[in-house]
């Protein structure tokens, strides 16, 4: 679906971004990449999404417009303030296009009846959902997502997470999920890929083969939270 | 508590909401006129109590009075209409100069570059200083006097647009270019609503300074006008007459501003302000 082939973006004479990154997605599945801060994880997206064109390797997909086959919610909802929540999901489409997928999809994340809201209106976590309607409208072959709940408070964040899955449930949507919240990725990633250092480079991979939905409290998960804390120990060099 | 107010929001009535608003709006406007009406009233008494010369300043009764004759004679009209149509043509003149530029030194850095210092530095000269240039250049006639208004207009709403897309969040800019917009698309989507707040403010202060303008042109150099109906009271002696024209022009500059304020209310309603507030 997905293959990145030794992929680098790198800034400031090599001591930032990320160096030669190998990934590769299949149909449907749902990728976690964690990493600390400053290890090229978000650049990653942005390189992807064609946000950053300045990168070295290839990337490969199978849509026939390579450009058209992403799409990207960020950590904020970054929502157009002057349109209301309808226009905000099929924002990028002319009007009276794609109004019924519109208004199916703000049912689906629960802002059935906001239709006509502007963003000022809503709180975090349903502008999120908007924002998440928006990414979904135009059914990307890969979802990219920045971290996406990260400003949200810890309950709002849960239910967020809880409606993704069952968003990937219905249409299997193949997804690359950026985040530095370690239950986040084991409660919703098929794998975690691990990142470290500077510039970023791929340190370990972990399969998570449990299904989903998970128990938030499973033990295994918990087993597997130590290892990603050991692979991503900050003493290591 | 946030996700508690998640799950039971519920979108407000609309029609109890617009109500409100109405209400509120209503008996604020009511709250401004209160102190205009009572210094009508003290200046109508000052003036029949003999507390001030009647040379000097006469009662709003005579200044009422002396207009309305006018306006009988027809007289009035001339002036008015004269003084709305330079306002008018140079508020236009101005504001579509300024969208040009202002939209090509927004969005292209080396027209930027090329023009905006020059701009800057015109923008030092005192407007005034331009008149004596403009009456040589394009006579005394009605051209010289609505580019004057023209110019006034220019400045404000030039620089209100051009720091409204600079000022345009770079994150939203991002969204278009996550759909792959062509530049037309990101300026009709994102760049042209974006800027639209700092863009209604510069034409409410531009049609300020238009008004401000026309006074200028007209005192200086008129046969015509609400601003030559002031320099005749002052040179026939005639309180009334300056007065009387400087009611109109706040009648009529309130007027304009107040249609443009309604654009703005309607048209930015999204905006997350005090204004908006219920």
């Amino acid at each position: 679906m997905l293959a990145v082939d030794h992929v680098s973006r790198t800034f400031q004479n090599g001591k930032a971004g990320f160096k030669n990154i190998d990934l590769q997605l299949r149909r449907g599945e749902v990728v976690g990449v964690l990493g600390t801060s400053g290890c090229g994880k978000s650049t990653l997206l942005r390189v992807l999404s064609g946000l950053d064109s300045q990168y070295e390797g290839r990337i490969r997909t199978e849509a026939e417009r390579p450009e058209e086959a992403f799409g990207m919610m960020f950590q904020e909802p970054r929502l157009m303030p002057w349109l209301t929540v309808l226009d905000n999901v099929r924002f990028g489409f002319s009007k009276k296009d794609k109004k019924s997928e519109a208004l199916e999809l703000i049912e689906t994340v629960g802002l059935q009846g906001f239709e006509k809201h502007y963003p000022k209106d809503l709180s975090g976590g349903m502008a999120q959902r908007a924002a998440i309607a928006r990414s979904l409208l135009s059914q990307p072959d890969i979802l990219l997502l920045d971290e996406p709940f990260s400003a949200l408070d810890a309950f709002t964040k849960m239910q967020l997470q809880d409606l993704l899955l069952s968003i990937w449930e219905k249409r299997k949507t193949t997804t690359l999920l950026v985040t530095h919240d370690i239950d986040e990725a084991l409660y919703l990633c098929d794998r975690i890929v691990i990142m470290r250092g500077q510039p970023g480079q791929i340190e370990s991979e972990i399969f998570i083969n449990r299904p989903k939905p998970r128990k938030r409290g499973d033990a295994h998960l918990a087993e597997l939270k130590e290892e990603v804390l050991k692979e991503l120990d900050f003493t290591k060099s | 508590m946030s996700s508690r107010t998640e799950a039971t929001v519920r979108p407000a009535s609309k029609g109890k909401k617009t109500r409100v608003s109405v209400k509120g709006n209503l008996s604020g406007s009511w709250l401004g006129l209160i102190l205009p009406a009572f210094i009508i009233l003290l200046w109508e008494y000052a003036s029949r109590a003999g507390w001030v010369a009647p040379h000097l300043l006469p009662s709003p009764t005579i200044v009422v009075d002396e207009m309305s004759s006018m306006a009988q004679d027809g007289e009035l009209w001339g002036h008015i209409t004269i003084t709305l149509y330079r306002v008018f043509a140079g508020f236009l003149a101005g504001a579509l100069a300024a969208v040009i530029l202002g939209a090509a030194t927004g969005y292209v850095k080396v027209i930027h570059q090329l023009l905006d210092p020059m701009l800057q530095a015109l923008r030092a000269i005192p407007s005034l200083a331009w008149v004596p240039l403009f009456i040589l250049w394009i006579g005394i006639g009605e051209a010289s006097k609505i580019t004057l208004v023209a110019v006034g207009v220019f400045f404000p709403v030039y620089l209100n647009l051009t720091s409204g897309i600079q000022g345009i969040d770079r994150k939203l800019i991002e969204v278009g270019r996550i759909y792959n917009f062509s530049s037309l698309q990101q300026i009709k989507k994102i760049i042209l609503p974006a800027s639209l707040p700092s863009f209604i403010v510069g034409l409410r202060s531009g049609l300020s300074l238009g008004w401000m303008f026309v006074v200028a042109a007209e005192l200086l150099g008129a046969s015509q006008g609400l601003g030559y109906l002031m320099v005749y009271g002052q040179n026939t002696s005639a309180p009334s007459l300056v007065i009387g024209s400087i009611i109109l022009f706040a009648i009529f500059g309130k007027i304009t501003d107040e249609m443009l304020k309604r654009i703005q209310v309607k048209t930015l309603k999204w905006q997350d302000n005090l204004e908006n507030a219920s």
